[in-house]
């Protein structure tokens, strides 16, 4: 059974043209499941955990970034996540902005995303944990004043630009070749003198006094702030164009 | 010593850069090629190959397969295969090697030494296999 899980944004009107669209392409695919509006739904991670109690084959996040760390964040570390991976799988349908994730995964559009649903293809992902916080692309925190402790070393940023560690690359521009399912995450530095850093690293910590670490592009903590990689925790279905093997 | 362009190729897709503005401090272990061209002060061991740029201060004892050495090095350096000494590199300390090429205009302060012969066979093979089909 397909669960669609609508983020609470979707509620505005300015998306509902998108969402009747979406309805109607999901139903001529024979796509079209349970839906879930979480506007109005106080207990989100609750709400989430019931549908994969009661069977939910497919997963699917109609929303951006932030509504797909909101599920994995439901699910993780609870007695159901065995089943949830075992049994379940994670779609994602863009709307709105910061959907790197989708993009990362090969999906563009909505329609695309319908197609992607349709075709089913599959792929085990890493993911990111920050503090008590998941991540499927990336963290980013300004790169001036912060350190990185790795094993037995620590590298220190001497200049202004952004340090990024990433899981699922969501930027072609970024000259590295991630693998979100090797156990690693990347960690690439790039600075206004022009100079570029790359890495990989299972854990580490972020320092940085100034500054906070952005997580998936929209939500912030503060450092010091432990970082790690959990290997293949999630089955998600991806597109052909997708920026990984 | 860069005819030995097919050396110089294996840096191409380096798994570890350190850029300019980065300081790392402690035994820094990397996987596969790393290109240093920030600060580095510890120790710098690879299985793979080593490049010091240009503009790379390096207070620490390296450890590869083969180093190329454009920058400041103060410690010792040890190439199991091949080092590559550029014009501009200033090393402190001792080097150890399989073989070794110095470009003129290059400092090194320190006791020269061939390495193990292990480490010579390995140059000799590399050289082997790189040699052009007649």
């Amino acid at each position: 059974m397909h669960v669609y899980i609508y983020d609470d944004f979707l509620n505005k009107s300015k998306h509902q043209k998108t969402i009747n669209r979406l309805e109607i392409r999901l139903t001529d695919l024979g796509l079209n499941g349970k839906i879930i509006r979480l506007a109005g739904i106080k207990n989100v991670k609750s709400a989430i955990q019931n549908e994969i109690k009661l069977g939910a084959k497919t997963i699917i996040a109609v929303g951006n970034n932030q509504t797909v760390n909101k599920i994995i964040g439901a699910i993780i570390d609870t007695e159901i996540y065995g089943d949830f991976q075992k049994k379940t799988l994670l779609g994602i349908v863009p709307v709105g902005n910061d959907n790197s994730i989708a993009a990362s995964l090969g999906i563009k559009d909505l329609e695309e995303a319908c197609q992607v649903l349709l075709a089913r293809r599959l792929a085990k992902i890493d993911l990111g944990i920050v503090n008590n916080h998941y991540f499927l692309n990336q963290i980013s925190i300004q790169s001036l004043g912060t350190v990185l402790e790795i094993d037995d070393y620590s590298l220190e940023i001497t200049a202004r630009g952004e340090v990024r560690v990433i899981n699922l690359l969501s930027d072609p521009s970024a000259k590295i070749s991630s693998n979100p399912h090797d156990g690693r995450l990347d960690i690439y530095i790039r600075t206004k003198r022009k100079d570029e850093t790359h890495l990989t690293a299972k854990e580490m910590k972020i320092s940085n006094p100034e500054n906070k670490i952005v997580i998936d592009g929209v939500v912030e903590i503060e450092t010091p702030a432990a970082v790690s990689v959990r290997r293949d925790q999630v089955s998600l279905i991806v597109g052909k164009d997708r920026l990984f093997e | 010593m860069f005819n030995k362009s097919s050396r110089l190729e294996k840096f191409k897709d380096a798994e570890t850069v350190i850029g300019a503005s980065i300081r790392v401090k402690g035994n820094f272990q990397g996987q596969g090629n790393i290109i240093i061209e920030g600060a580095l002060e510890g120790s710098l061991k690879t299985d793979a190959n080593i490049f010091i740029g240009e503009q790379a201060k390096v207070v620490a004892s390296i450890e590869a397969k083969d180093a190329i050495i454009t920058g400041e090095v103060r410690g010792n350096i040890k190439a199991k295969n091949y080092l590559a000494v550029g014009a501009t590199a200033k090393i402190f300390g001792d080097v150890q090697y399989g073989e070794i090429s110095v470009e003129k205009g290059a400092t090194i302060n320190g006791q020269l030494s061939l390495g193990s012969e292990e480490g010579k066979r390995a140059a000799k093979i590399e050289d082997k296999e790189n040699a052009p089909a007649k």
